[in-house]
C-alpha cells in the first residue's frame, strides 16, 4: 500500500500527518469535531489529499493503515463525563482515593478547598476481606457481605467497577473471585481489577490507575467501536492502530481493555518524532523533546534511543490530581507558551504566568478582545511576526493591541515598548529552559550531549534562545514541527507491556521465583503475539526491573540484558546495571548495599515496518538575500533590519544567518542575531546557536 | 552591561528561578536518595540556600519550621570555623542551642565557594530515623534535660574536607545510632543534596559573574521585604492576643503548659512584632523550644495568614520582629534544656496561636487553629523483624493526621498532618508500612463527624489501629490535643480531642493518657485519633449543599448537620434521596443555634 495515514485529534485542531512510500510528509489539518471525531478526521484527511493532487476516496484505497490518537479519554476526565464508577476498596480502607498520597506545594496556601477523589466516597464500597503483606488471607473474603454490596451497586445503576484491594498483589483471589462475583450478579459490566491493571506496591497509586480506567471504558468502547464503523463506511480497507501513553500503539480490541493507555497518548508521540528527526539528520540517540503550544510547554526525553518512562504522571496538580499511575511515556508540561501573561508584582518583579489568555479572548494581537500583555503579544511587537501573514495568512494581527497592551508593562519597569517585549520572551524562554533542566537533571542527561527537536506551532520563537540557555549545540525544527505527535506516530511500533510485582532481594535473589514470573510474563506477551498479523513477525522483547537499594522506597527503571536468570552472574549483572543507574541518576552509588527490584515489566515491540528516512546529501551555501526584509528588535530599543524567508523560497543545503525569520504556513523561526539556521536535505531546519 | 546600582526587574527574575530550580533539585536528591520512611516517603526534610554572611536566601517548598532558622546554622558553622572554612568541606550541625530546631534534624551545609571566596552556604536538613537517644524514639517527651535525652549533638562538626569523609564522624555515629546502614544512607543523602546545590551554584556564578549574583542577593532580599511590606500595609493597625495552652504531662505538667502570643501590627511602618516573651520558664522535659523552633513557629502563623507568594527568607523576615525571653519555654532555652519535640508540640500551638489572633482582625484574615498532636498515627516504632531474620527496624510512621483548619475561603485538609507540617509531608502508604515494618493496619479511615464545625470547617480526624505480627514493637508518641483540643474562630467550633486505646489479645480496650512509651505484644494493638481543624466562621453560614454534601461523602453525620449547622434533611441517607429540606433549614437557623 502506497499510504500511512497517522491522525492526532487535539483540543482544538485535528492534525492529519499523510506519509507515502518514501516516507514523505504532508499536514492535514481541520478543527477538531467533538461531537463526531470522523467529521473532522475525514476533513484533515482530505485536506492533505488535497495537497497530494489524489481524491479523498483514492487516497482512503491506497492506505493501508491508519493510527489514531485521541483526547478523548482525556477530555472526558477533565470535563467529567467518564461512566459512573463503583470503587471496591479492603474494609476499613475506604479513603485511598481521598487522602492520595498527601503534599502539597505552598505551606501557607490555605485559599483552595480539599481536592475531590476521582471517585466519591459515596460511590465507594467495602468488602470485608484482607490479605497481609505476605500474601496470607488475614480475614477470609466474606461472599455473602460482597454480595450484598453488589446487588446495591446494581440497583443503583453504576457502569463500571473498579476493585482495588489491599495487597491484591501479594495475593490476587479476593480479587479475582470479587470479579467472577461482579460477572454473575451484573454480567456485562466493565470492571478492572488492580493486579491485572497495574501490579504495584502502594494502594493509591493502584487505586487510581483501576479507577480511572474502569470509568472510561463504556466511554471508549463506544467511541473507538464507532470511530471504526465511520471509517469503514468511508471505504477504508486498511488496519486500524490506536496510539497509547506507552510509546506504540494497539488494536482497538487491547485498548478497549486497558483505555487508560490512551490517557495522553497524544503528547506521547512526539519523542517518537524526536528519536526519527534526530537520526534522520545524523545527530545521535539522545534527544530532548520540546513541544510549544498556546498555552503548555511539553518536554521529552530520548536516552540512548530508548523512550523513558514515568509512573508519577498527574492528570491536573502534582499531589491534587489524579495519579495515572502506570508506566507512561514520561512527558512533562508546564503552563507557559504563547499566551502566557507577563505582570509586574506588587514588590516591581518581573513575571510572566502562570495566568494564560488561553485561546478566548487570547492575546491582544489577536483581536478578539484580549488586553493583558502576552508572550505572543510581545513578539507581534518585536517584529518577528506578519501581521497579514500570520499562519499562512489564516490570521491578521493586530500590532497596536499589542504595542498597547506591552507599553503597559514597559512603562512599569521604565523602559521603552520593545525593550519590554524582548524581556518578556526571553523570560518564558527561561521559564521553559528550567522545565526542560528540570526533567533532564532527574534523569541525569546532560542537555550539552543532547539534541534538541522542536515541535508545536509556537515552538520556533524561541527555541534557539532556549538552547543557547541550555548549552545545547544541536537543534532540529522538522518541517512538521506543528504536527509532531502525529508524525511520530507514523514511526510508532504495536506495544504490549505486562507487568508483575515480585520482592526480592539481591542478597537472597528468589532465582526460582522471579524466572517463573518473567516465564509467565514471556507466556503472556507471545500469545499477545500470535493473535498479531504475520505472527508479529520482527518484534522483541525488553525487560525491565524496577529497583532500589535495600530501603529506599523510589524505584529506578533498570534495563535487564537477559529476561532469564541462570546462575549469580546475571544477578550480579542486575546489581551491575542498578548501580550506573543510580550514578547516573543521583550522582552516587552504594555498592555496599544489597539492590531490592520490587516491580518487573515486559514490553513487546512489533516494529511496523516503517522505511528509516535517510537525508539526501546537501551542500551548504549561503542563502541569497532575503526578498522582504522588515524592522526587528533582538533586545536594544533601535531596530535592526531583518530577512524575511518564506518557506517555498527555500532550498536545501541554504544556510540563513541570524537575525532572520523564516516563516513556514504553520509556525515562525526566529533566527536571533549571531545565530543560523540551515535547510537540511530532508527539508528540516538545522539551528545553529552558537 | 548591567547597571548594579538599579534594581533590574528582569535579571532578578531570570536568576531567582535559577535559584528556585537549584533548591528543587537539591530536594529531589534528598527525596529520592534517602532510606528512612521519615525522609524518603514522608518528606520530612527541608533544604535552603543562605548567603555568605548567614541571610537565608531560598528555600523553594520546605517546611516552614525547618528552614526558617538556616540561617542561625550557617552563622554558627561561620563562628566556629572561622577562617578555616574551606571548598571541599561538610558540616553537620544539630545543636538546637546554637541554631538547629531539635536534635533529630540532622543538618548538612557546605560552604561554596567562587573564586577563592566564600559566597553561599547550602543547607540540607532532615529528620532522622534515630539519633541515638536513650530510647528509641526522635522526640523524647519525657527527657528532664540533653542529658537524659542522649542524642549525639554536633555543633557545626566537620564531616568532610576537601570532599573526603571525617571517618571519626561515621564510626561515632555508627557505634551509637540505631540501625546504623539506614543512618548512613540518609547521611550520604543529606551529603549529596547540599554538594549538588555546591556545583549547580558555582555554574550560575560562572555564567552570571560575582558581581552580578551579589547583585541579585542584594535585590532578591529587598524585593522579598518591599513585598511583604507591601502586606502588610494592606492590614488594620492592632495589637492582638492569643493565648491556650499545651496538654499535661503527667505529674509534672499538671495542668499543661500556658502559652501567649502577642501580635502587634504597624501598617505605617509596614513591621510586625511577635512578643513570646510572656511565658513561663522552661519545663523539665523536653517540650522547650529551640530559639529556631520559637521563631520559626511564630512566622509561619504570620505567613499563613498573608499572600502565600511572598517569598521566605530574611528579606521579608526584616518586617518582622520576633521578641523572646532567655530561658523562657518558648524562647532562648537554658541550657542543659531538652527542646528533643521543639519543631512539634508547643510549636504547632504557637502557629496555631498566631494564626487564630490573626483572625481577630476581622472576617477574611488569619485560620482557626490546625489539628495538633502527634499521636499514634505518628509514632516510632522500633523491634526485630521476624521477616528478615529477626533484623532491627526503626521509624517515624506517617500514617495518621490531624485535621486541617477552617480559612476564610476554604475548608480544611485531611492531609494537614500538624500545623508546622501544613499539608507539606506525604502520607505513608499502608503496603509500603507494611512491607518495611512487621505490623499489619486494620483500618485507617475519616472518622465522621468530628470536623471543626464552621462557614469553613475544620477538617476531620483520621480514625486508624493497628499492632505488631509477630515480635514486641516499641510504639512512642508525644500526643498534644488529648485535653486541650485545637479552637475555631470567629464563631467556629473547636476540634475533637484526641483519643487513644490499647486493645488487649483479648479484646479489652484501656484508655491511653496523651504521651505514651509502650510495647506491643503479639495480638495487642492501638486504635484512635489524633485532633481534627477548628472552624472558621459561623456554621449557621455554611451554605445547605455543602452540608448535604458533607453527609453524602461521610464527613458529617445528619444529627450533626441539624444541631451544629440548623440544615434539615428529607429523604434518606441509606436510599440515597437525602434532600435539604430549605425551609425548615431556614426555620431551624433563624431560631438560633440548639
Amino acid at each position: 500500500m502506497a499510504y500511512r495515514i497517522s491522525v492526532d485529534t487535539g483540543g482544538t485542531f485535528t492534525d492529519v500527518v499523510v506519509a507515502d512510500a518514501d516516507g514523505g510528509m504532508t499536514i492535514g489539518k481541520a478543527l477538531t469535531t467533538h461531537e463526531r471525531i470522523f467529521d473532522g478526521m475525514n476533513e484533515a484527511i482530505g485536506n492533505a489529499a488535497e495537497q497530494l493532487g489524489i481524491g479523498l476516496d483514492r487516497l482512503f484505497a491506497e492506505t493501508g493503515l491508519l493510527i489514531y490518537g485521541t483526547t478523548r479519554a482525556t477530555n472526558a476526565i477533565v470535563t467529567k463525563r467518564v461512566a459512573k464508577t463503583a470503587f471496591l476498596a479492603t474494609e476499613g480502607f475506604p479513603d485511598v482515593l481521598l487522602l492520595k498520597e498527601g503534599g502539597k506545594f505552598n505551606p501557607h496556601d490555605f485559599s483552595k478547598d480539599f481536592p475531590e477523589p476521582y471517585i466519591p466516597r459515596s460511590h465507594t464500597f467495602e468488602i470485608r476481606e484482607r490479605m497481609s503483606s505476605e500474601g496470607t488471607v488475614s480475614i477470609p473474603l466474606d461472599e455473602a457481605q460482597a454480595r450484598v454490596v453488589l446487588e446495591k451497586i446494581r440497583a443503583l445503576g453504576f457502569e463500571a467497577i473498579a476493585v482495588c484491594l489491599l495487597w491484591s498483589i501479594a495475593n490476587p483471589a479476593h480479587e479475582r473471585r470479587l470479579s467472577e462475583l461482579i460477572a454473575e450478579i451484573m454480567p456485562g459490566v466493565p470492571v478492572t481489577l488492580s493486579h491485572q491493571l497495574i501490579p504495584v506496591v502502594r494502594e493509591y497509586r493502584r487505586a487510581s490507575a483501576t479507577a480511572i480506567d474502569a470509568s472510561l471504558k463504556p466511554l471508549m468502547q463506544a467511541h473507538l467501536k464507532g470511530l471504526e464503523r465511520d471509517l469503514r463506511a468511508a471505504g477504508y480497507r486498511g488496519e486500524i492502530l490506536i496510539s497509547t501513553t506507552a510509546g506504540g500503539c494497539g488494536h482497538i480490541d487491547a485498548i478497549t481493555e486497558k483505555p487508560i493507555y490512551t490517557v495522553g497518548s497524544g503528547p506521547a508521540m512526539a519523542p517518537l518524532a524526536g528519536i526519527v528527526f534526530s537520526r534522520l539528520e545524523n545527530l545521535g540517540d539522545n534527544v530532548i523533546i520540546c513541544d510549544t503550544g498556546g498555552t503548555t510547554f511539553d518536554v521529552g526525553l530520548v536516552r540512548d534511543g530508548r523512550l523513558t518512562f514515568s509512573r508519577d504522571t498527574w492528570l491536573g496538580p502534582a499531589y491534587t490530581g489524579d495519579l495515572l499511575g502506570i508506566a507512561a511515556v514520561d512527558m512533562r508540561s508546564i503552563g507557559a507558551g504563547g499566551g502566557s501573561i507577563a505582570w509586574i508584582d506588587d514588590g516591581g518583579l518581573m513575571r510572566v504566568g502562570p495566568q494564560s489568555a488561553g485561546s478566548v479572548p487570547g492575546p491582544a494581537c489577536y483581536g478578539r478582545g484580549g488586553t493583558e500583555p502576552t508572550v505572543s503579544d510581545a513578539a507581534t511587537v518585536l517584529g518577528y511576526f506578519d501581521p497579514h501573514n500570520f499562519l499562512g495568512g489564516r490570521m491578521r494581527l493586530d500590532v497596536d493591541a499589542a504595542r498597547l497592551a506591552v507599553a503597559a508593562v514597559a512603562e512599569r519597569i521604565g523602559l521603552s515598548v520593545e525593550e519590554a517585549a524582548y524581556r518578556i520572551v526571553s523570560l518564558a524562554s527561561d521559564l521553559m529552559m528550567r522545565a526542560v533542566g528540570d526533567i533532564t537533571i532527574n534523569e541525569g542527561v546532560s542537555p550539552r550531549e543532547s539534541t534538541i527537536v522542536a515541535g508545536g506551532g509556537a515552538a520556533g520563537l524561541n527555541i534557539m534562545k532556549i538552547a543557547q540557555e541550555l548549552g545545547c549545540q544541536r537543534v532540529v525544527l522538522p518541517k512538521v514541527a506543528s504536527a509532531l505527535s502525529a508524525a511520530g506516530m507514523q514511526h510508532a511500533d504495536i506495544v504490549a507491556e505486562e507487568a508483575a510485582s515480585l520482592v526480592t532481594l539481591s542478597t537472597a535473589f528468589d532465582t526460582e521465583g522471579v524466572n517463573a514470573m518473567l516465564a509467565d510474563l514471556t507466556a503472556r506477551l507471545e500469545a499477545f503475539r500470535a493473535g498479531l498479523k504475520d505472527g508479529g513477525a520482527g518484534c522483541r522483547i525488553e525487560c525491565i526491573a524496577e529497583a532500589r537499594y535495600l530501603s529506599q522506597v523510589w524505584e529506578l527503571d533498570t534495563p535487564l540484558a537477559r529476561h532469564r536468570f541462570d546462575g549469580p552472574e546475571d544477578v550480579a549483572a542486575l546489581v551491575e546495571s542498578f548501580h550506573q543507574v543510580h550514578e547516573r541518576v543521583f550522582a552516587v552509588c552504594d555498592p555496599s548495599s544489597p539492590v531490592e527490584v520490587v516491580n518487573w515489566r515486559m514490553r513487546l515491540v512489533v516494529h511496523l515496518g516503517t522505511q528509516p528516512l535517510t537525508a539526501p546529501g546537501t551542500i551548504e551555501v549561503a542563502a541569497p538575500p532575503a526578498r522582504e526584509r522588515r524592522n526587528c528588535y533582538f533586545g536594544g530599543s533601535t531596530p535592526v533590519v531583518t530577512g524575511i524567508y518564506r518557506a517555498e523560497h527555500l532550498e536545501p543545503g541554504l544556510r540563513i544567518e541570524g537575525p532572520a525569520i523564516i516563516e513556514e504556513p504553520t509556525t515562525t523561526l526566529v533566527v536571533y542575531p549571531g545565530m543560523a539556521a540551515v535547510v537540511s536535505g530532508a527539508g528540516n531546519y538545522l539551528l545553529h546557536v552558537a | 552591561m548591567t547597571d548594579q546600582t538599579r534594581f533590574d526587574p528582569y535579571m532578578t527574575a531570570i536568576i531567582a528561578n535559577r535559584i528556585d530550580g537549584i533548591v528543587r533539585e537539591m530536594t529531589n536528591t534528598l527525596l529520592r536518595a534517602a532510606r528512612s520512611a521519615v525522609i524518603n516517603s514522608a518528606r520530612d526534610f527541608s533544604c535552603s540556600i543562605c548567603t555568605a554572611d548567614d541571610q537565608l536566601l531560598a528555600s523553594a517548598e520546605g517546611l516552614p519550621i525547618h528552614i526558617f532558622g538556616s540561617h542561625m546554622q550557617a552563622a554558627a558553622m561561620r563562628k566556629a570555623h572561622g577562617d578555616d572554612l574551606k571548598e571541599g568541606d561538610c558540616y553537620l550541625h544539630n545543636d538546637p542551642y546554637t541554631g538547629n530546631t531539635h536534635a533529630a534534624d540532622h543538618t548538612f551545609m557546605v560552604p561554596v565557594f567562587f573564586e577563592g571566596e566564600h559566597l553561599f552556604t547550602t543547607v540540607a536538613k532532615a529528620h532522622q530515623a534515630d539519633t541515638g537517644n536513650s530510647l528509641p524514639t526522635t522526640y523524647m517527651a519525657g527527657a528532664k534535660d540533653q542529658y537524659a535525652e542522649g542524642a549525639l549533638i554536633f555543633p557545626s562538626v566537620r564531616i568532610q574536607r576537601d570532599h573526603q569523609m571525617v571517618e571519626d564522624v561515621v564510626r561515632m555515629c555508627r557505634a551509637r545510632i540505631r540501625v546504623p546502614d539506614q543512618w548512613y544512607g540518609d547521611f550520604l543523602a543529606g551529603i549529596g543534596a547540599a554538594r549538588v546545590a555546591e556545583r549547580r551554584l558555582k555554574e550560575l556564578c560562572t555564567k552570571y559573574g560575582k558581581a552580578q549574583v551579589k547583585t541579585f542577593i542584594r535585590d532578591w532580599l529587598d524585593y522579598s521585604e518591599q513585598r511583604m511590606a507591601q502586606a502588610i500595609r494592606k492590614l488594620p493597625k492592632a495589637t492582638l492576643a492569643a493565648s491556650g495552652a499545651h496538654d499535661p504531662f503527667g505529674e509534672l505538667l499538671p495542668d499543661g503548659i500556658p502559652l501567649k502570643v502577642q501580635v502587634s501590627i504597624d501598617p505605617d511602618e509596614a513591621t510586625i512584632e511577635l512578643d513570646l516573651q510572656d511565658n513561663v520558664d522552661n519545663v523539665d522535659c523536653g517540650f522547650n523550644e529551640s530559639e529556631a523552633c520559637a521563631t520559626a513557629a511564630s512566622i509561619a502563623g504570620v505567613f499563613n495568614s498573608i499572600d502565600p507568594t511572598i517569598p521566605r527568607n530574611s528579606g521579608s523576615f526584616r518586617r518582622i520582629r520576633v521578641h523572646l525571653r532567655d530561658g523562657a519555654v518558648c524562647g532562648r532555652p537554658k541550657f542543659p534544656h531538652s527542646c528533643s519535640v521543639a519543631t512539634t508540640n508547643i510549636a504547632d500551638r504557637l502557629v496555631n496561636l498566631t494564626q487564630s489572633a490573626m483572625a481577630q482582625i476581622g472576617d477574611g484574615y488569619g485560620l482557626a487553629e490546625g489539628g495538633i498532636g502527634l499521636g499514634a498515627g505518628m509514632a516510632v516504632v522500633s523491634g526485630l523483624d521476624h521477616r528478615h531474620g529477626d533484623s532491627r527496624y526503626i521509624n517515624q510512621l506517617h500514617l495518621g493526621s490531624s485535621g486541617g483548619p477552617g480559612a476564610p475561603e476554604a475548608d480544611g485538609w485531611p492531609t494537614y498532618g500538624i500545623p508546622v507540617i501544613a499539608g507539606l509531608m506525604y502520607r505513608d502508604s499502608v503496603e509500603i508500612d507494611e512491607l518495611k515494618h512487621p505490623i499489619e493496619v486494620r483500618y485507617l479511615r475519616l472518622k465522621t463527624g468530628t470536623g471543626g464545625a464552621g462557614r469553613q470547617r475544620g477538617a476531620p480526624a483520621l480514625e486508624f489501629e493497628y499492632g505488631p505480627k509477630e515480635h514486641p514493637m516499641d510504639v512512642l508518641w508525644p500526643c498534644d490535643g488529648t485535653h486541650y483540643p485545637p479552637k475555631g474562630v470567629r464563631g467556629g467550633g473547636d476540634g475533637v480531642r484526641a483519643q487513644h486505646f490499647k486493645i488487649a489479645a483479648d479484646g479489652t480496650e484501656t484508655e491511653l493518657p496523651n504521651i505514651v512509651v509502650d510495647r506491643l505484644r503479639k495480638g495487642e494493638r492501638v486504635r484512635g485519633h489524633h485532633t481534627s481543624g477548628g472552624g472558621y466562621g459561623d456554621p449557621f453560614e455554611r451554605a445547605p449543599a455543602k452540608v448535604l454534601k458533607d453527609v453524602l461523602d461521610g464527613f458529617e453525620t445528619i444529627e450533626r448537620a441539624e444541631r451544629l449547622y440548623g440544615v434539615v434533611f428529607t429523604g434518606s441517607l441509606e436510599e440515597r434521596t437525602l434532600v435539604v429540606d430549605n425551609e425548615a433549614t431556614l426555620a431551624r437557623r433563624r431560631a438560633g443555634p440548639a
